[in-house]
């Protein structure tokens, strides 16, 4: 047991310091072109693709090298890349699962941002649930015809290209009748909707679509199989990613505190008040013990072991923690934390002045609403660590049951 | 950076866990609940003979020279098998004191008879007061002809009914005096010692009183007025110490938990297959793992001698008090009513989880620790 960056690690930390003390985009990055050159600058430094193989133009980096390069770049709040779908989801999952045409079509223009990517996994009435969903498609001789809705797609008015999960067997269990194809997104039939979440913001889509076309040589792996290929897509959480994580709520409680220290509330400072102090006592602890949970994922991950099912504890600890951790937020700051804007300066959540680049403590409270229920529900993963970790008998299911009659 | 446990301390854990689980059974357990000395010697001796009791002792002194991650593997298997006796007391309270504060002929004479198995100590810091510093000790002690004449009350010291010394902190020189610790024979004229019972009753805690009690000046634990530094030292490092335990307990709740979901069926279908319950045992597992990080990363920042030891031990103890707490109460709730016998073993597990709780900083004084921490950044 070492709990030490190595020396090389440690290194290499300095190095991407640096590296982004010079390069940090001095202003919040507005236009898709601006986005695109900063992953194509990442890119040049060695920090995308980090773990895609070097026959690909991966770096074959360590786990342990792209979670410093992704904590890091969280310490000082730098823009992620534009592609991180593709870099994270889709690329990984053709380097698995494509054909070599695939690979080299896609894989090169990920890593470049050339192409945007998608994924079209959703849909209104399929959510926990993947498996039952209904869009459709059809075999038409030399291509195949898609119909059907998607919900919840993360780039969707951005994308040239989309990773699809659709039905191509109604008359099988509903985990055999599914395939996983790649669909141009820049064609007639595909309609991208811009979603307003209960933020205000609209950082997903609803895609409708309506005939249109896929190449028969776009099917990802076999027909009727896409279902295992979506459950790699979906296991290709990144142990890294927890402590980019802790990087982000560690700044923001370290803001918490100085504003505590301003805020004048029954007498005193917030920071006088022992019940404060005793939730941000509790906050901190919370928090390093998720830098704690990271440190042991990739420390298994370094030695090659996927965390497979374990993931789903570290999902749950750190959505749960957000949440608890802005209720705090809100409790303490009371009605300056409803603010969106026109709090004072010594009082907001971020300190650079750019409302946009800085969202406020009451943006991040609303958005803690979110990472319980995206990349699959708290209950989900609480199915998950029930069946998967701790062997528990499966729950009876109305869908089980009806797939046994079949 | 590699968080997993070397072959040698895997090896350390198992052969711990094989000891207790096949010497300290739950009817040894529940035999030393009636049992004024609240320990088998017997299992003491083959623990001492195996090295259980001086592993984080130094070479030098008798013991194996190893570390808090191995101290803690050993304490995680006697919460999992709630093995009693005066290990944490003796191993960690008195030796952590006397290696922090004694000199080198005190560490040569008492730390190798700990090691040996010779020697049971224990720690009196808590006094009317409840503080984890210092600051709450009260007791005075007299010169006195080349003596110290000690005068006060101490209380909740562990295993005090069988310690043969006890260390005890008392100021010299009147209230404003600084805090000196005193090693006190256990025969010490002048010296009551007035069994406390615990819920836990595996777990033997007294209250002592020293009236004009004698302790020559030799037994002053190294110099004078050193004291408030080593018991810094005892209660950064027993709170590491009693995560590992609350940790064992709490994972041996939910291993029996889940045993016990998969196997009870009610409503025609094992119990663990609704989701009430298996959320619920979901829940427990996230709290026992995050329990495991908290515990084996301050144990190893112990080690470590660096800047987070200090910080990483606060962690510990106010998570692992959280956690152990939920997950055992919540163990009691999965079982229902076979949980809350007195025949089923699951209260013991709840009732050392508790015990510990309180102990060596509740969860309030080292989260008000870690907001200092926090805030000095600033």
């Amino acid at each position: 047991m070492d709990l030490h960056l190595s020396p090389e690690d440690a290194a290499f930390r300095e190095h991407v310091r640096a590296w982004l003390a010079e390069n940090l985009p001095r202003h919040e990055l507005h236009t898709l072109e601006e986005r695109i050159a900063w992953q194509r600058k990442l890119y040049e430094a060695g920090f995308i693709g980090m773990g895609w193989p070097k026959e690909y133009g991966g770096a074959g980096a360590r786990p342990m090298e792209q979670a410093i390069v992704a904590s890091e770049m969280a310490h000082v709040n730098a823009p992620g890349p534009v592609n991180h779908l593709g870099l994270n989801f889709i690329g990984p999952t053709l380097i698995v699962h494509g054909t070599e045409e695939q690979k080299a079509r896609h894989l090169q223009k990920i890593l470049s941002a050339e192409e945007i990517w998608c994924q079209l996994y959703s849909e209104p009435n399929a959510g926990s649930d993947l498996a039952s969903l209904r869009t459709n498609a059809v075999d038409a001789g030399d291509h195949w015809i898609v119909n059907g809705q998607k919900v919840w797609t993360t780039n969707g008015p951005i994308s040239d290209w989309a990773i699809l999960l659709a039905r191509t067997d109604p008359n099988v269990p509903k985990h055999k009748g599914i395939t996983c194809f790649i669909i141009n997104m820049r064609q007639p039939g595909i309609v991208v909707r811009p979603l307003k979440q209960l933020t205000g913001g609209s950082e997903f889509s609803e895609v409708f679509i309506t005939d249109a076309r896929v190449e028969k040589a776009d099917v990802i792996g076999e027909v009727n199989h896409g279902w295992e290929i979506a459950q790699t897509t979906l296991g290709f959480e990144r142990g890294g990613s927890i402590l980019s994580r802790f990087a982000v709520y560690s700044g923001s409680l370290e803001r918490l505190v100085q504003v505590c220290k301003s805020l004048q509330r029954n007498g005193g400072t917030a920071w006088d008040d022992p019940v404060t102090r005793q939730k941000i006592g509790q906050a901190y602890a919370e928090l390093e013990v998720l830098r704690y949970i990271g440190l042991r994922i990739l420390s298994g991950m370094e030695k090659g072991h996927n965390p497979g099912p374990e993931s789903a504890v570290a999902k749950l600890y750190y959505s749960e923690f957000d949440k608890r951790y802005h209720e705090l937020v809100m409790s303490i700051l009371g009605p300056y934390g409803t603010l969106l804007i026109g709090a004072p300066a010594e009082l907001e959540k971020g300190m650079g002045g750019d409302a946009e680049s800085d969202p406020s403590w009451a943006h991040d409270f609303l958005w803690s609403r979110a990472p319980t229920i995206f990349a699959g529900t708290s209950e989900i993963q609480k199915n998950i660590i029930g069946d998967r970790v701790l062997g528990l008998p499966k729950e009876v299911r109305a869908d089980r049951l009806k797939a046994k009659a079949q | 950076m590699d968080f997993d446990f070397s072959p040698e301390q895997v090896m350390l854990r198992d052969q711990a866990r094989d000891f207790l689980v096949n010497e300290s059974p739950m009817s040894l357990v529940r035999q030393m609940m009636d049992d004024e000395r609240g320990y088998s010697s017997d299992v003491w001796r083959q623990m001492a003979d195996l090295g259980l009791l001086s592993v984080a002792i130094p070479e030098e002194y008798g013991g194996l020279g190893m570390g808090m991650v191995e101290h803690a593997l050993i304490l995680e298997q006697i919460g999992r098998t709630l093995c009693p006796g005066p290990y944490l007391a003796t191993t960690v309270l008195a030796a952590t004191a006397i290696l922090n504060g004694g000199t080198d002929a005190q560490k040569q004479q008492y730390l190798s008879a700990i090691a040996s198995g010779d020697l049971i100590g224990t720690f009196a810091l808590l006094e009317d007061v409840i503080a984890w510093d210092a600051s709450g000790v009260h007791a005075e002690a007299t010169p006195d002809n080349g003596s110290y004449r000690l005068n006060g009350r101490k209380l909740f010291v562990p295993f005090a009914n069988v310690a043969q010394f006890i260390i005890v902190p008392a100021r010299i020189g009147g209230p404003d005096g600084d805090v000196s610790l005193f090693l006190v024979d256990h025969a010490t004229p002048g010296m009551t010692v007035t069994p406390l019972v615990s819920l836990d009753l595996t777990e033997k805690t007294s209250q002592i009183e020293f009236a004009n009690a004698m302790v020559p000046a030799a037994c002053v634990l190294g110099q004078p007025g050193n004291g408030a530094a080593v018991i810094d030292a005892v209660v950064q490092r027993a709170a590491v110490a009693a995560a590992a335990e609350m940790y064992g307990a709490a994972r041996a709740s939910l291993d029996m938990s889940v045993e016990y979901a998969k196997t009870r069926e009610q409503f025609g279908q094992p119990i663990g297959s609704f989701q009430a319950v298996k959320h619920k045992l979901a829940d427990m597992l996230l709290d026992a793992e995050a329990a495991f990080a908290a515990t084996y990363y301050a144990a190893w920042a112990q080690d470590d001698h660096g800047d987070e030891a200090a910080t990483a031990a606060h962690v510990a103890k106010a998570y692992v008090n959280e956690a152990a707490r939920k997950v055992c109460g919540e163990a009691i709730q999965a079982h229902g009513g076979i949980g809350f016998t007195w025949e089923y073993d699951l209260h013991l597990y709840f009732k050392r989880a508790k015990h510990y709780e309180a102990l060596y900083g509740d969860t309030q004084f080292h989260r008000e620790k870690l907001a200092q921490h926090a805030g000095a950044a600033h």
